[in-house]
């Protein structure tokens, strides 16, 4: 168990660099996620922290130690690949076990420890196999085994779960939640799923082009988006992008979009400098309520999706499109004109230009 | 779980003696450092350059000097392009490269054929053709010395069975010496020839084939193409690269390497089928011109990468 | 519709097996010929009348090979020679084929290439000067020198074979192995080589079949009875006039049995491999 540190880490490959300048702080027995499209240098990162790749500058700390210059088999990581990557020459037992034979481990409390992941992970029974006659499933386990058994500082998951279907997916993401509260030890998570991000992490780190865009926990992510690129990241159906200007009426903030003027209260203090100016307020579909209030949109019903817990509603607010998630009993009909407030504590205030909160 | 990190740690053996001195481990320790990569290379790179790169230099050399084994009176001094000045003017020369021309052309076109049919025909996957394939297959490893006496033997003048088959069938009036008859000896080199080498193209094309998405053919056939136009317009163009890759490593053979020649006619009868690479050989072998040898061999590969340059350019204008 | 399409696969079908059984029989009849001879006594095989299926059969031509002509000799040279070549290439080739497939540095795909148009020199260009320096180290005419010789068109290749066969073991798993405590170099021998043996096995016998096989560099660069290869020595046999058929079928079957047993056995790997290195090229 150990904290890891990352400071001003960047990586180049050729003249084209792919990681600016990375700071992460996570926390002994923290579990952060790295979330991000695909090809914003997230498994690069997680190849930096593991040894695999060297960096381009920049210090890797684990615990007390500084790894720069330390080969991966001597930083106690373990690190689980999206595609398991078991060595198909050797049965299960070997896999798991074959850490432990690298380092010495006599046979004895190797067989213990093995069996103690195995029956963790209840696979004890395919301990004999090969890894080509397992399911994707088991191999997932197999794949964790090998990376348990070792007591490693810190665990690097690279988009474990991404090959398993829906339902499976869904199971591993609980037991790899039970895993990390039993165990205890620091991960570090990639993943494109915002489902796993928000589940799993105590810290989530959204990147993009290489860049950090904001470190906080789940919940600040949440409501609190640095910016548009996070809002729209995290979140499904996406946010809500209004455009609008932000004005002062009667010493009360309010948002004009075309026709609609939305009442804000409970916005952040930030606000004021931009009264006069034109601003984005991102809305989560979440937040609307059917009926009028100070601050109500109205529109023309598009599209109606029940989902069965709830039913999503697709707003056309002067030619904008906004979606709203509402209870299930809601059955608007396509073409009915419809109002909705907006739950303003709740929003958040974008700068236009850089796209960051207000 | 349970067991505590120690635990596990603690029961690691210490470094032994043997441990400590073993070489693995600083090759080990050699590998986790950036160029390992050209370690790995340095033993094969070393070797090509002693038996591949440094005697084509030293042959290129060879060719602006005069070099007769037997011949030590004329001693080994530079003479310039006098081995080039020679070939102009020598008539084997030129009947070796027109040789050359008419044997690689026609070898390739029939082994190219022959190749792409059974290929197509092998990836049609019917029950029982895995057998087939095998002996399909089996022509290209087997030794030139053999298949050369092998095809010698059926073709022979005197107790040749395919003599005695055509014969049998009307073909041939009489028992024909194919390989001592200027006007056949080359047509049934080219046959020997393709028969031992035209498997080359069936295994690669064959892997060519196996990469085209059945997908395409599926579409095709709902979009009512028929076997040639699908042939014309998605198999060949599928495989184009293999098509050109394979021709240039064929081409390559043909042109370099007199082996089979040399076992069956040396170049005879007169010089009907001398090549280019058989005209080096025997000028080295048995004249012990090394020099002249050399700048045949010179002319040779100039050719060869002219010809392999041409090709990829034409099938690269074509892919676009 | 349905039905003339129906009928066309079935055509199709059908010439496909024509065409795959006649060429499989073309294929193999020189071969079934050659054995055929290799068994008939000296007057079946020289007759007015030609004798197809061998009414009296005889091992003369065998026995007398194996007696008379030193061909035992020849074998065991082309034995030595090949398994040198091998030797050679596994040792120097392995590392390169690895170093290939799973690094990229700069100038890969140059060295690479020039890997690949190393096998553009005329053998000729190469035999002459490596006949003068075999000669001055005293590798001339030794089995060994041979065997070095090989390894200037037979190395490149092994490389370009092999590189297939690791390219298709995944890269994770050395990192894996790395991450499991193993050096690169351990996780090069206990988990890479490992999962590519049966390709290392296939190019291996590739590369010993080529090296089994041939003749130029053979005929050039030994001149005696104690390095001279099969190849050479069946070819030498070949006298002006008559041609002691017999015996050199039973030379020609005997010397293309291992190359067929080996290809029977590594068939499908080494198609694989063969493929695989040169479609990529
Ligand atoms: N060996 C390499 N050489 C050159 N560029 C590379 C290399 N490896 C990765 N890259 C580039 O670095 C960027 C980041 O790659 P990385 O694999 O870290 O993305 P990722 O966030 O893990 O994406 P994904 O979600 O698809 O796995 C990509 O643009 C990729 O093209
Ligand atoms: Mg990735």
């Amino acid at each position: 168990m150990a904290t890891l540190s990352i400071k001003g880490v960047r990586k180049s490959f050729g003249s084209v660099e792919v990681l600016h300048n990375i700071d992460l702080e996570l926390e002994d027995g923290g579990f952060l996620v790295l979330l991000g499209p695909s090809g914003c240098g997230k498994s690069t990162l997680l190849s930096i922290i593991a040894g695999l790749e060297p960096s381009s500058g920049g210090d890797v700390v684990i615990g007390e130690r500084t790894v720069n210059d330390i080969h991966p088999k001597d930083r106690n990581i373990a690190m689980v690949f999206q595609s398991y990557a078991l060595y198909p020459t050797m049965s299960v037992r070997r896999n798991i076990g074959f850490g432990l034979e690298m380092r010495r481990v006599d046979t004895s409390s190797r067989e213990d420890a093995i069996g103690r992941a195995a029956d963790l992970l209840q696979i004890s029974h395919l301990l004999d196999r090969k890894p080509g006659q397992l399911s994707g499933g088991q191999r997932q386990r197999v794949a964790m085994g090998r990376a348990i058994v070792r007591n490693p500082d810190l665990f690097l998951f690279d988009e474990p779960l991404s090959n398993l279907d829906a339902k499976l997916r869904v199971e591993m993401r609980t037991e790899i939640k039970r895993l990390h509260d039993r165990l205890g030890t620091s991960v570090v998570y990639v993943t494109h799923d915002q489902v796993e991000a928000m589940t799993l992490g105590t810290k989530v780190a959204v990147m993009k082009g290489g860049v950090i865009q904001q470190l906080a926990d789940p919940q600040t992510i949440y409501e609190q988006p640095a910016n548009m690129f996070v809002a729209g990241f995290i979140g499904s159906p996406t946010m809500n992008f209004l455009n609008g200007t932000l004005e002062n009426q009667d010493g009360k903030l309010v948002l004009h979009h075309g026709e609609e003027t939305l009442e804000l209260s409970g916005v952040a203090k930030g606000a004021s400098a931009y009264v006069g100016k034109k601003v984005v307020a991102g809305i989560r579909p979440e937040t609307f309520s059917k009926g009028a209030g100070p601050s109500a949109l109205t529109g023309i019903v598009d599209v109606v999706e029940p989902t069965g817990p709830d039913t999503m509603v697709v707003l056309d607010v002067g030619g904008q499109m906004i979606s709203a998630r509402l209870g299930s009993r809601e059955r608007p009909h396509p073409g009915e004109p419809m109002t909705l407030s907006v739950d303003t504590t709740a929003l958040n205030l974008f700068d236009p230009e850089t796209g960051d909160r207000i | 779980m349970t067991s505590n990190p120690q635990s596990i740690m603690a029961s690691s053996r210490p470094l032994s003696t043997w441990d400590r001195i073993n070489p693995a481990r600083y090759i080990g320790e050699l590998s986790e450092t950036r160029f390992w990569m050209y370690l790995l290379l340095l033993p094969s790179a070393l070797l090509i350059m002693g038996v591949v790169i440094y005697p084509t230099l030293y042959g290129f050399q060879l060719s602006f000097r005069e070099m007769r084994l037997n011949r030590p009176d004329l001693g080994t001094d530079w003479v310039l392009l006098k081995h080039y000045q020679r070939m102009l003017s020598d008539q084997i020369f030129w009947i070796s490269l027109r040789n050359t021309a008419v044997w690689v052309t026609a070898a390739v076109t029939i082994e190219f054929s022959v190749g792409l049919i059974a290929a197509l025909a092998l990836n049609r996957n019917l029950p029982g053709t895995k057998v087939l394939a095998v002996f399909i297959l089996l022509p290209f490893f087997l030794p030139n010395v053999v298949a050369g006496h092998m095809w010698a033997l059926m073709l022979d003048p005197r107790l040749g069975v395919i003599n005695d088959l055509l014969v049998k069938v009307g073909l041939l009036g009489g028992y024909k010496a194919w390989f001592a008859d200027p006007s056949t000896a080359m047509a049934a080199a080219i046959i020997v020839e393709a028969w031992h080498s035209f498997p080359f193209f069936t295994l690669l094309l064959l892997a060519g084939l196996k990469g085209i998405p059945t997908d395409l053919y599926k579409a095709a056939d709902i979009d009512g193409a028929g076997s040639i136009s699908q042939l014309r317009l998605i198999t060949l163009p599928m495989l184009k690269t293999v098509i050109a890759a394979a021709v240039i490593l064929r081409v390559i053979g043909l042109v370099n390497s007199p082996d089979l020649l040399l076992i069956l006619t040396s170049g005879g009868p007169g010089r009907s089928t001398q090549v280019l690479s058989l005209y080096a050989f025997q000028t080295a072998y048995k004249d012990f011109n090394f020099g002249y040898a050399g700048a045949l061999s010179v002319i040779m590969f100039i050719l060869l990468m002219m010809f392999a340059w041409v090709y990829v350019r034409l099938s690269k204008v074509n892919q676009d | 519709m349905a039905v003339a399409r129906s009928r066309s696969k079935l055509v199709l079908d059908i010439g496909s097996y024509v065409v795959l059984i006649f060429l499989a029989f073309i294929c193999i009849a020189p071969i079934v010929w050659t054995f055929l001879t290799s068994i008939k006594l000296e007057e079946d095989i020289v007759t007015r009348n030609m004798i197809y299926i061998p009414t009296r059969i005889t091992f003369e031509h065998y026995v007398n090979l194996w007696n008379q002509s030193g061909y035992p000799v020849l074998v065991v040279n082309s034995l030595i020679t090949t398994s040198v070549t091998v030797l050679i290439c596994m040792l120097t080739g392995t590392i390169a084929a690895y170093s290939f497939s799973r690094f990229h540095f700069r100038g890969r795909t140059q060295l690479m290439l020039a890997y690949l148009i190393v096998r553009m020199f005329p053998a000729v260009l190469m035999i002459v000067p490596l006949f003068i320096v075999m000669r001055q180290v005293g590798l001339l005419d030794s089995s060994i020198g041979l065997a070095i010789a090989y390894t200037s068109f037979l190395l490149p290749l092994f490389v370009w074979m092999l590189k297939g066969f690791f390219d298709a073991a995944p890269k994770e798993l050395e990192s894996a192995a790395r991450i499991d405590g193993t050096t690169r170099l351990g996780a090069m021998f206990r988990i890479v080589i490992p999962i590519a043996r049966n390709g290392l096995l296939a190019t291996a016998v590739f590369v010993g079949i080529a090296a089994w096989n041939e003749y130029l560099f053979a005929l050039m660069l030994t001149t005696s009875q104690g390095s001279r290869t099969w190849p050479v020595g069946l070819q030498l046999m070949v006298g002006e006039f008559q041609l002691p058929w017999g015996m050199l079928a039973a030379g020609g079957i005997i010397s293309i049995l291992p190359v067929i047993v080996l290809f029977a056995f590594v068939q499908r790997a080494m198609v694989a491999g063969i493929t695989a290195g040169a479609v990529k090229g």
